[in-house]
């Protein structure tokens, strides 16, 4: 079975325009020509280094390929499911000393947790999933840490 | 040679990593602590084992590895805590035994601002280096920092491996309450589930080790080679504790360690192997992380402590030379070397997969005999960031000379990248 990836609109977003910069890219660099994306300043630094190495900008574009043909978009609960963490939830956590805590549940292709964008396959993600608001989440190793779910938003479209 | 150059001014300003230390380590007062090209060197070659077993491009992840840290040549380590410790000792030491708590905006905002801020002053770095390369390294960054490709990210989690274990090996049993930051960045970033057996093994190793962790979550065997691989890389981590034996013998204070040195050669095999296109990148990349790794039981040793007197007038004429040896007497040494290096090289090596383990031995035994092209180009590079670390340590201190070096380098070298280096430090050094 075909591994699926979640993702949030933006994120697919990101992931389509950066497929068709790279299928341009291919595309020049077999007629031995720099793209026009190339010539401009504003060009995605992400995108340099597929523009050094052909094996990479391959296996960058398969990798994308199937991305693109296995994705499932990460969409709102419906209104009575939206007091449990899912998927695209924002949750504040407060910890034992009051502090407050807050992540953004997301796919792994779209995590960075300094971001505090966190994947659901996370240890931190895998505790937080299917709590509710008061709820105790620990995370355990090895020195537990406790918190408890202040609130639950999801603010994607 | 114009690419030389220009890369020549990049690669010194990129050694004063050596003698920057790690933030995290100075705050919770471990003495001495290692420096971020010693970090580098031991998260390059965790990246290339633990890569391996992953499947991931080898290559890729060395180069992140070294480019990773490169910014703090002028930024300093800056650590994720950065704006939020008290100044007080006291209370900053009890604001490192927990991971930062942030809400979403703040935590965003301070990722924007810190990759804004990183980004200007690697630019400043890279811009001493010529267009090509400066592309290159600042696409590894850039891929490392922003999470986009799998080798960016599984590094990003290694490297944070790499900064729990240095904590681990440099404090107390009673101390690992500084340690919990680490497991809950951890926790919060680890996503692939072979590193995550891998943390567990660690979990194992450092806090009960006697506590047997459930076989079966492992598969089979599994367990037994993760806790081999720990091993191994805490092995490899005494490098970056052990100072350059040449430096010492000539009173150089705080000398450069054999991690760092191999971390400047890694970077020199990529800076100016470019230019060799004939040659296999990932090869001499792995080659230069591999090829003093028998130090971890040898130690250092260089031509000259097997024939230094006592007497220290007589020692301080010897170190000034260049070592006269006859052909005779290289090929014992050589010899003696080899045999010593090689069983070294087979311990520590003998509980990894048959695979790495064939690989590791058989490049170090390519760069020791100078039996490929990868191995003759290394072999005069190595010599090269031996003589640039002499000039370094020339401008610094007036007592140290580096007359011995240069006249090393002129015997051995005649790579014509290697030559055009030799002139360019010549003309950088010397005016």
């Amino acid at each position: 079975m075909d591994k699926k990836f979640y993702i949030t609109k933006e994120g697919l977003e990101r992931l389509k325009k950066e497929y068709e910069t790279l299928k341009a890219l291919r595309l020049s660099k077999v007629e031995g020509e720099s793209p026009k994306i190339f010539h401009s300043e504003d060009i995605n630094i992400e995108y340099l280094a597929f523009k050094e190495d052909m094996e990479l900008l391959e296996s960058r574009l398969l990798e994308l390929d199937y991305i693109l043909k296995n994705y499932i978009l990460i969409t709102k609960p419906p209104k009575e499911k939206q007091d449990i963490v899912d998927i695209g939830a924002t949750v504040t956590l407060e910890d034992e000393d009051g502090l407050i805590n807050e992540f953004m549940l997301v796919g792994s292709l779209e995590a960075n947790p300094s971001e505090g964008k966190i994947s659901i396959e996370s240890p931190v993600g895998r505790a937080l999933l299917g709590k509710r608001v008061g709820d105790e989440v620990a995370i355990t190793s090895p020195i537990s840490v406790k918190y408890r779910i202040k609130k639950i938003k999801y603010e994607i479209s | 040679m114009t690419n030389v150059n220009s890369n020549l001014e990049f690669l010194v300003e990129v050694q004063k990593l050596k003698e920057i230390p790690r933030t995290g380590l100075v705050w919770l007062g471990v003495p001495n602590p290692p420096s971020v090209a010693d970090h580098t060197f031991r998260v390059a070659v965790s990246s290339w084992v633990l890569g391996k077993k992953m499947g991931l491009k080898i290559e890729k992840m060395i180069k992140t590895a070294l480019s990773h840290d490169l910014c703090e040549v002028y930024g300093g380590d800056k650590t994720p805590f950065w704006g939020l410790l008290p100044d007080d000792e006291k209370k900053r030491k009890e604001r490192l035994k927990r991971w930062i708590r942030l809400p979403l905006e703040e935590k965003k905002k301070r990722s924007e601002e810190e990759f804004e801020e990183e980004k200007k002053i690697f630019m400043k770095l890279l811009e001493l280096a010529n267009s090509e390369l400066k592309k290159e390294i600042f696409s590894y960054w850039v891929d490392y920092k922003k999470n986009l490709t799998k080798e960016g990210k599984i590094f990003l989690q290694i490297d944070k491996m790499e900064g729990m274990l240095e904590a681990l090996e440099n404090l107390d049993q009673k101390d690992y309450d500084y340690v919990t930051p680490w497991w809950e960045e951890a926790e919060e970033l680890i996503t692939d589930s072979f590193l995550t057996l891998f943390y567990k093994v660690i979990q194992n190793k450092f806090y009960s080790p006697k506590a047997k962790i459930e076989e079966k979550i492992f598969g089979f065997g599994l367990k037994k080679e993760l806790e081999k691989i720990l091993d191994f890389i805490l092995e490899i981590g005494k490098l970056k504790r052990m100072p350059r034996l040449y430096w010492v013998l000539r009173g150089v204070k705080n000398p450069e360690t054999v991690a760092g040195h191999m971390f400047t050669l890694a970077l020199m095999a990529w800076v100016f192997g470019r230019e060799k296109r004939n040659l296999n990148q990932e090869k001499l990349l792995k080659m230069a992380i591999c090829h003093e790794m028998s130090a971890v039981y040898t130690g250092d040793t260089t031509p000259y402590d097997r024939i230094l007197p006592k007497d220290e007038d007589e020692r301080r004429k010897i170190l000034k030379k260049m070592i006269r040896l006859s052909k005779k007497e290289k090929e014992w040494i050589f010899l003696a070397d080899y045999q010593t290096e090689k069983k070294a090289m087979e311990k520590l090596t003998q509980n990894l997969d048959s695979t790495i383990r064939k690989e590791i031995l058989e490049l170090w035994h390519e760069y020791r005999t100078r039996s490929s092209l990868e191995a003759k180009f290394l072999g005069e590079l190595n010599i090269l960031a031996v003589l640039l670390q002499g000039l370094i340590y020339e401008k610094k201190y007036k007592e140290f000379i580096s007359a011995p070096l240069w006249e090393w380098a002129f015997e051995s070298c005649t790579d014509e990248v290697c030559l055009s280096l030799m002139e360019e430090m010549k003309k950088k050094f010397y005016g």
